[in-house]
């Protein structure tokens, strides 16, 4: 990936010596404070500006009239505004219809995911947590895009293919022979997209720096040595194929509009539940105000997986004390997977010009099974585009 | 110093008739003289929202886009595109931060419009009926 990156910035400058080169920019800065002990997203009870905020730079050059090469570098606050090459890709327009790109791209996964970190682009603050805050964002690998229209619809599909690497437990994700298929159809007003995806999924939880995690990893680990391989496999995260589904429909009448997402992730044979989420956020535009309303919601499956190997366990010769450790980690991982919480947003957007926006927003986030972990934010922010 | 608060008191003044007469003003297209597509406001939305980049005709197709504090760019985004500038933005945004588009190239005035439009075949353009010269083709968006 180095290489390919390496490349698009030599590329970079060579066009620019050549041709016209665009920069781009965008941040979004985004302060907020939750209520008294609470944390949500990075926030807690005094205000603060990293958790969310960011810069971003998009260099792009015509390498010819059917090549363009596209960088994006990104500084988030959350990793001290270290500058980062999230996206460096070239694209080929094969035909009217057809571009092939290749290189470090977005996974197409949801209806704003392409422009997920451009807040100018949207009503919310972020988009919603339950649904977006996923750990894989960007693909190494190559996105056919093809779009035509007849009359007034619109259509749009993608087929992407390539690998991830991203963090989830404080550990290392990786999805290798991952395959996304995208379809749109648009109608001015109307916008329906549904998305397939399959990859097979690894998580190192030996590399976590949460030491929870690890002692996870060790419980497994000591299960497949004491002779329970076969349930260890199916609890371990190791090139197991996953599954992501998701459909979306908006309609935007541009006095007011409504949309609604939901998509479902998983990967049968692990510890990890399977994950429903969704939201549907509705809003008008009055002059330069836009106020809007969001609901998200995200459930896992609560059921314990894998019950004849856990039963295994406990009819084995196996001291009581062994059994019941072995069985904790059968069951303690799943059960550390699972959870249920909505979220309740109202954000008002204030059209300041045309490339900036200012907003404010209020969240109430409620943990369906722990309300010890109940929380309000508030936050305010300012994108910006250039 | 003076005669800068002087000059911007006349700009302003000048803005100021030009925003009243713009009010009453009637947006064309403006094509090049030799350009044979059939144009309305249907194709002329496709080509500066970027969903097209080809005339009727087959041949490319570049939009020419007036600036955005200016009143023809306010009233031809409202009334052709059907949407705000401010929502136009946020759509081009989109289309730019995701490799997908290049916002039309943005001139200052009807007669920069009218010059780039002359001098090139495939350029689309619009402007004041008023402002129409014989050096490009004008075709009416209503």
């Amino acid at each position: 990936m180095k290489k390919i990156i390496a490349l698009s910035v030599l590329t970079l400058v060579n066009v620019a010596a050549h041709a016209e080169v665009r920069i781009n920019g965008f941040a979004n800065l985004i302060g907020g404070m939750t209520g008294s002990e609470d944390n949500l997203y990075g926030y807690d009870d005094t205000v603060s500006f990293e958790s969310q905020s960011l810069f971003a730079i998009q260099v792009s050059g015509d390498i010819n009239s059917k090549m363009t090469a596209t960088g994006q570098i990104v500084a988030r606050g959350a990793n001290d505004y270290d500058p980062d090459f999230e996206w460096a890709y070239m694209t080929y327009k094969a035909t009217d219809n057809l571009s092939v790109s290749a290189g470090r791209l977005r996974l197409p996964l949801f209806n704003y995911s392409a422009s997920k970190d451009v807040g100018y682009s949207y009503h919310w603050m972020t988009t919603p947590e339950a649904v977006y805050n996923v750990p894989f964002n960007n693909l190494d690998g190559v996105r056919l895009d093809y779009s035509t229209y007849s009359g007034d619809w619109e259509y749009n599909a993608s087929l992407s293919a390539g690998t991830f690497s991203d963090k989830a437990y404080d550990a290392t994700l990786s999805g290798n022979n991952v395959l996304i298929l995208a379809a749109e159809a648009s109608y001015e007003w109307f916008k329906i997209r549904g998305v397939v995806g399959t990859g097979k999924v690894t998580l190192d939880l030996a590399s976590s720096s949460s030491s929870d995690v690890v002692e996870l990893g060790g419980g497994l680990d000591l299960m497949s040595a004491v002779g329970f391989s076969d349930l260890a496999n199916d609890l371990q995260l190791e090139n197991d194929t996953g599954e992501f589904l998701g459909l979306s429909a908006q309609v935007d009448k541009f006095d007011w509009f409504v949309s609604a997402e939901v998509t479902s992730i998983d990967v049968e044979q692990s510890f990890l539940a399977k994950t429903v989420a969704y939201y549907i956020t509705a809003g008008i535009r009055t002059g330069a105000w836009t106020p809007s309303v969001t609901y998200e919601k995200s459930k896992t499956d609560d059921d314990i997986k894998f019950q004849n190997g856990i039963g295994q366990i406990a009819a084995s010769p196996l001291p009581d004390s062994a059994k019941q450790g072995l069985m904790a980690v059968a069951v303690g991982s799943q059960l550390f997977s699972q959870g249920e919480n909505n979220v309740l947003s109202a954000t008002l957007r204030y059209d300041y010009d045309t490339n900036v926006a200012f907003k404010l927003d209020i969240s109430k986030y409620s943990n369906d099974l722990n309300d010890s972990t109940d929380a309000t934010l508030v936050r305010f922010g300012a994108n910006y585009v250039f | 110093m003076h005669t800068h608060i002087l000059r911007k008191g006349l700009i302003s003044a000048a803005i100021g008739c030009s925003m009243s007469f713009v009010a009453s003003a009637e947006l064309v297209l403006v094509v090049h003289p030799s350009n044979d597509a059939s144009l309305d406001a249907k194709a002329a939305q496709r080509i500066f929202l970027g969903k097209e980049n080809k005339f009727s005709n087959g041949k490319e197709a570049i939009p020419i886009n007036q600036s955005p504090d200016s009143a023809h760019r306010a009233s031809f985004d409202t009334d052709t595109l059907g949407r705000s500038s401010t929502q136009v933005a946020a759509y081009w945004s989109k289309l730019v931060f995701t490799g997908k588009g290049i916002p039309p190239k943005e001139v200052g005035t009807d007669s920069e419009v009218i010059a780039m439009v002359a001098d090139n075949q495939n350029a689309i353009g619009y402007v004041d009926s008023a402002s129409v010269t014989g050096a490009v083709k004008a075709i009416p968006l209503n």
